[in-house]
């Protein structure tokens, strides 16, 4: 596929201890396009290419799955509350209509 | 004879006219619906889709924060919480944020877990006009719950 979408996992606050609750911000960059829009250049309709699954998972075991259509916004924005139990990764993994798949990890690190 | 003919005209020019306005109008509307994205769904179908016929009652639970007059509709904020106790066996299962204006009423569906600790999420959506954004919600033991907030579009953000 094409090169690698640019995303990036915040977790606010920044400093968190274990059993707090933090949320977990993850944002891509992807077009989002809704299969309506007509390309300004070439006056073609552009076919539909949405982010259609996403998993939130620590550790390798899932806690959040969402199944997203078209109509969420260019670039698109997911925020979702977490309670940290410790040391650990978050990965986030999401597949779109075209078959790309990707993924993006951060490490979780509870100060006491 | 030249006034009759001209009279003549003028009526067949008349009865044309309310002919062809009536299919022309027609064509404009075949036109509006072949504009179609690749799954739309309304909002009724998608309700029934979710529920599986049950319904959902109105509660004050979620509190579902959108902006009153959105300028952008390709950018407008939703943020959903909802006040109910996350434990093993009483939690919010899932989220689904609905809209009533758009091709497809469906924006996103979340499945939470436990872990989450609480039931709150937030993105941003794409409205096409003036419109209801709805947050319907499926508890753990199967009940669903909604509520709506109308959102004010300026520009629309679809197609």
């Amino acid at each position: 596929m094409a090169e690698a979408r640019k995303s990036m996992i915040k977790i606010k606050p920044k400093k968190y201890k274990v059993g707090d609750i933090v949320k977990v911000d993850f944002i891509v960059i992807h077009p989002m396009d809704t299969g309506m829009k007509k390309d300004k250049k070439t006056g073609e309709i552009k076919p539909a290419h949405y982010i259609d699954n996403i998993t939130f998972s620590f550790d390798g075991t899932p806690f959040t799955t969402m199944k997203v259509w078209e109509s969420i916004s260019t670039n698109p924005y997911f925020s979702v509350n977490y309670k940290v139990t410790g040391k650990g990764k978050i990965s986030v993994e999401y597949t779109d209509n075209q078959g790309e798949k990707n993924s993006k990890s951060k490490k979780v690190k509870p100060k006491d | 004879m030249e006034r009759r003919k001209f009279i003549q005209g003028m009526f067949t020019a008349t009865a044309v006219a309310t002919i062809t306005t009536p299919t022309t109008m027609f064509a404009d509307e075949t036109k509006k619906a072949a504009k179609k994205g690749p799954n739309d769904m309304s909002f009724d179908e998608a309700v029934k889709t979710i529920t599986s016929d049950k319904g959902a009652k109105e509660s004050d639970k979620i509190k579902l924060t959108v902006p009153e007059i959105a300028e952008n509709g390709a950018v407008v904020p939703v943020k959903i919480e909802i006040d109910h106790p996350m434990e093993e066996k009483n939690y919010v299962k899932a989220i689904h944020v609905l809209n009533k204006g758009n091709g497809n009423a469906r924006c996103a569906d979340i499945m939470l877990t436990p872990a989450n600790a609480k039931g709150y999420f937030a993105t941003r959506v794409k409205l096409s006009k003036t419109q209801d954004v709805v947050a319907l919600v499926e508890l753990s033991d199967g009940t669903f719950i909604q509520t709506a907030k109308s959102v004010k579009v300026t520009i629309g953000g679809c197609g």
